[in-house]
């Protein structure tokens, strides 16, 4: 009996790949970061509800952390269903429509990188990587565990290892891994480009490709083969042709200034672009066939993660938020600002790109608290949402996604997922009802605020003080 | 808003986006040094810039002490990150504890630069306030222009002036004319609640016009319930950019700037108004200044009363020969201009000969 369900599973994993492509196979869904993607919901399904939902209720460690990692979402069995770690060292799996957790799974260390979501025959699975140096892979739908691969072999000497969001190609996974050994005998410090056997773990091949931290892989197919491109923290970007035969060195680009993000790719026309910004604040688009740079912009301050390439009106436009509390929309084509749109406060995570019946949106968070949805014609802003208090003020810069939000559009409406500093992932419907929606844009709430403040002062602080206070005693004694 | 001043307006902040962007490109050399251990090297810069009141030769004390405040500007916009302006330094004093036992270099990374401000204090007395604070050197550098102004009123004890309610009005319709720029181009959010502390200087202002002389020593005790309000925020977890703090953020802060811009033009009007009656930071350093071993003293045998002490000091911390150690600045402007050398710097520590 259990030779026969094995065969029926092998069976079952063994088919060939529904529709060729992964629902999610990459850090922000594609290669281009859009970050969205569309659901025809059937007649009879639920609308999607505002929905908070708290990954620590359970808690096992670190409690209070928030969630650092962006989500992905994919379609099961007709229902939205979003993937997301935290620190609390679980991979959750959320069911919008219902507002339950399907499943979750422990891993032996924090969630810090976006899964991503590829078929095995017909079935959906998640691949994602945990700061206990493995990869992992689960059935979507039930959470059952396929395989645990270990990148990193423990010691004791082991200082850190950070495991990239995988990127998923034809039955191949390939994810980026660094880790360094304190060891004075050993003194590794290491960051690998890793291909693994998306069935069963297997690791096809590995390759040392810098000394530092590595952006997640992503690729696209250029004249037939597969181009895959990795950013190193020290400003090395890096092409290859990968398989998993092995990995052949196309160009390398090497920025002015290290680098936070992971690159992006166009993924129209034959001469596609790729965008990358640095920590010095330019973005650069490259030639992503041949490395040549084709223009560099610069924004007011870091650019902290990764851009967006959205298509609007037939026009490729770059979206990349920065630290100087900007988010900016450049023309891919020549680099041209077509707008930016100032926050309150360091725009730390990718914007989303996506559409709410037909009107082009993008949505991006930012350190002062909320969450800005932005029409991408011309910076408008849409919608603003209270995402809640960091858990920390002013944390520390770059280093990894930072709860980047991801959207889900359907025909009626389309909503906002993200995993915030504060501890919760939000589901936000953009026109639906939501009790988060910012009510402080509208111009009079400042006036009176200042008309209230005048009050206090003049009425309440003043008399008060002046009736408890008496001349000092130093000028009493100088009288 | 008239249309044809919004293109003034945006043009204008435009300019100071593009130049507040830039102090990026100075800064960028320092970058590496961001977020690495180097940086507690701004306790040795602190300690260094407090150890320099005492070693300075009294000749060309003065002329020291401004070069001294702007090296403290420098040093506070370029190396000094974790510090944010007088609301931040707070803030993150607090964050800080909250840290020690479970990120110790953390937790010393945000305390340093208060925990050095505020032991520097206990020793030397408050020369935090006169001889590095980049907040009180922009007003002072403020106050120099009318100088001889503010001594005239000082001299005839503060009366009615003209020329004060034309310059308070002024300084409250630039306020008002920025709000309402920024109320229609921006979201405000409760960190730019220093507003509300640029509003209330105007307040204090428009009763300053007539009430100078005789409650300016009771409106100081506002700058307790100011640093009360600072506390609890930061207890609570808001975040409130204080004046000055666009300098170490090094992006353009609409509210920060505007407060910034408040306290500079409030200090032409009233010398050193911010510390005077609403600078929390100036409250704590006072508390810790309170047995500082380092003080001034008057020999009251060798002073003669004549009030010159009176006319320099910038805080009106001293009459006729008598300190408010509360609000001494130790600016050491007394001590210098002392025609019968009555003001000395009192050293516990030193054995008396």
């Amino acid at each position: 009996m259990r030779a026969l369900l094995a065969l029926c599973l092998i069976v079952a994993y063994a088919l060939p790949a529904r529709g060729g492509e992964s629902p999610w196979p990459a850090l922000r869904g594609s290669c281009a970061g859009e970050a969205a993607i569309t659901w025809q919901a059937p007649a009879t399904a639920p609308a999607i509800r505002e929905w908070h939902f708290k990954p620590l209720s359970d808690r096992r460690f670190q409690v209070g952390l928030p969630v650092w990692a962006s989500p992905a979402v994919a379609i099961i069995d007709d229902r939205p269903v979003v993937y997301i770690g935290g620190y609390d060292q679980k991979l959750h799996a959320l069911d919008l429509s219902q507002k339950t957790r399907l499943w979750f799974q422990i891993t032996n260390g924090p969630i810090l990188e976006a899964p991503a979501i590829g078929y095995l025959g017909n079935r959906e699975i998640v691949f994602y990587s945990s700061a206990d140096r493995s990869v992992y892979a689960c059935d979507a739908r039930t959470g059952r565990k396929l395989w645990t691969r270990e990148l990193v072999a423990p010691s004791n000497t082991l200082g850190f290892c950070w495991l990239s969001a995988p990127f998923l190609h034809e039955g191949v996974l390939y994810i980026t891994c660094f880790a360094y050994d304190r060891a004075l005998a050993r003194n590794a410090q290491s960051g690998w480009l890793v291909a693994l056997e998306m069935r069963t773990g297997s690791e096809h091949w590995r390759r040392e490709i810098s000394q530092g931290f590595l952006s997640s892989p992503t690729g696209r197919i250029i004249a037939g083969r597969l181009h895959l491109y990795v950013a190193a923290r020290k400003g090395l970007l890096q092409a290859f042709h990968a398989s998993s035969e092995g990995l052949e060195t196309l160009w390398s680009f090497q920025m002015a200034h290290e680098v936070l993000g992971s690159p992006v790719i166009e993924t129209d026309g034959e001469q596609p672009r790729l965008f990358l910004g640095s920590k010095f604040g330019r973005l650069v688009a490259l030639d992503a066939k041949t490395g040549e740079m084709l223009w560099k912009r610069m924004a007011g301050n870091w650019i902290d993660n990764t851009a967006c390439v959205a298509t609007v009106e037939g026009e490729s436009m770059v979206l990349v938020g920065s630290h100087d509390y900007n988010l900016y929309a450049f023309r891919a084509h020549d680099g041209e600002m077509l707008w930016r749109k100032r926050f309150g406060g360091e725009v730390y995570s990718a914007p989303s790109f996506f559409y709410l019946k037909g009107e082009p949106l993008v949505a991006a968070a930012s350190l002062d608290d909320h969450l800005y949805v932005l029409n991408a014609r011309d910076g408008s802003v849409h919608s603003i949402f209270f995402t809640g208090q960091a858990v920390w003020d002013k944390v520390s810069k770059g280093e990894t996604l930072w709860g980047s939000p991801v959207a889900l559009e359907m025909e009626d409406d389309t909503v906002i997922i993200q995993g915030s500093y504060s501890g919760l992932v939000y589901t936000l419907p953009l026109l639906g009802e939501c009790s988060l929606r910012s009510k402080m844009q509208a111009a009079s709430t400042l006036w009176i605020g200042l008309g209230v403040m005048a009050a206090l002062f003049l009425l309440i602080i003043l008399p008060v003080l002046l009736l408890s206070t008496r001349p000092h005693k130093a000028s009493r004694q100088a009288e | 808003m008239p249309e044809w001043l919004k293109p003034i307006l945006e043009s204008l902040e435009n300019h100071i986006e593009t130049a507040s962007a830039n102090i990026k490109l100075l800064d960028q050399a320092l970058s590496g040094m961001e977020g690495s251990y180097v940086e507690l090297l701004t306790i040795l810069a602190l300690g260094l810039l407090a150890v320099i009141p005492v070693l300075v030769p009294s000749r060309r004390r003065q002329a020291l002490r401004h070069l001294n405040q702007i090296f403290g500007i420098a040093i506070f916009i370029f190396v000094v990150y974790t510090c944010l302006g007088v609301f931040g330094m707070i803030r993150n004093f607090h964050r800080g504890l909250n840290e020690i036992g479970r990120e110790n270099i953390v937790a010393l990374y945000y305390c340093s630069v208060p925990v050095t401000v505020l032991v520097m204090s206990m020793i030397f007395g408050p020369t935090f306030c006169g001889w590095i604070c980049p907040t009180g050197a922009l007003q002072e550098f403020a106050g120099m222009i009318f100088g001889r102004w503010h001594r005239c009123r000082k001299a005839e004890g503060y009366p009615f002036s003209w020329k004060m309610l034309a310059m308070t009005i002024l300084i409250a319709l630039v306020f008002l004319g920025w709000m309402g720029y920024l109320s229609v181009t921006r979201v405000f959010f409760i960190e730019d609640a220093s507003i509300y502390w640029s509003e209330v200087l105007i307040l204090l202002l428009l009763l300053l016009v007539w009430k100078m002389g005789t409650w300016d020593k009771r409106l100081r005790k506002l700058r307790v319930l100011s640093f009360f309000i600072i506390v609890a925020a930061a207890i609570a977890s808001l975040r409130i950019t204080s004046p000055v703090h666009f300098g170490f953020s090094k992006v353009y802060d609409p509210a920060s700037l505007l407060a910034t811009v408040m306290v500079v033009l409030a200090a032409l009007t009233v010398p050193h108004i911010w510390c005077r009656y609403l600078c929390p930071w100036r409250e704590a350093i006072a508390w810790a200044a309170k047995h500082s071993v380092r003080s001034l003293k008057t020999d009251h045998e060798k002073c003669n009363q004549c009030g010159v002490c009176d006319m320099v000091c910038g805080v009106d911390a001293i009459q006729k020969g008598v300190i408010d150690p509360h609000e001494c600045h130790m600016c050491l402007k007394c001590v210098d201009a002392c025609p019968q050398k009555a003001i000395a710097v009192k050293d516990k520590w030193k054995a008396e000969s």
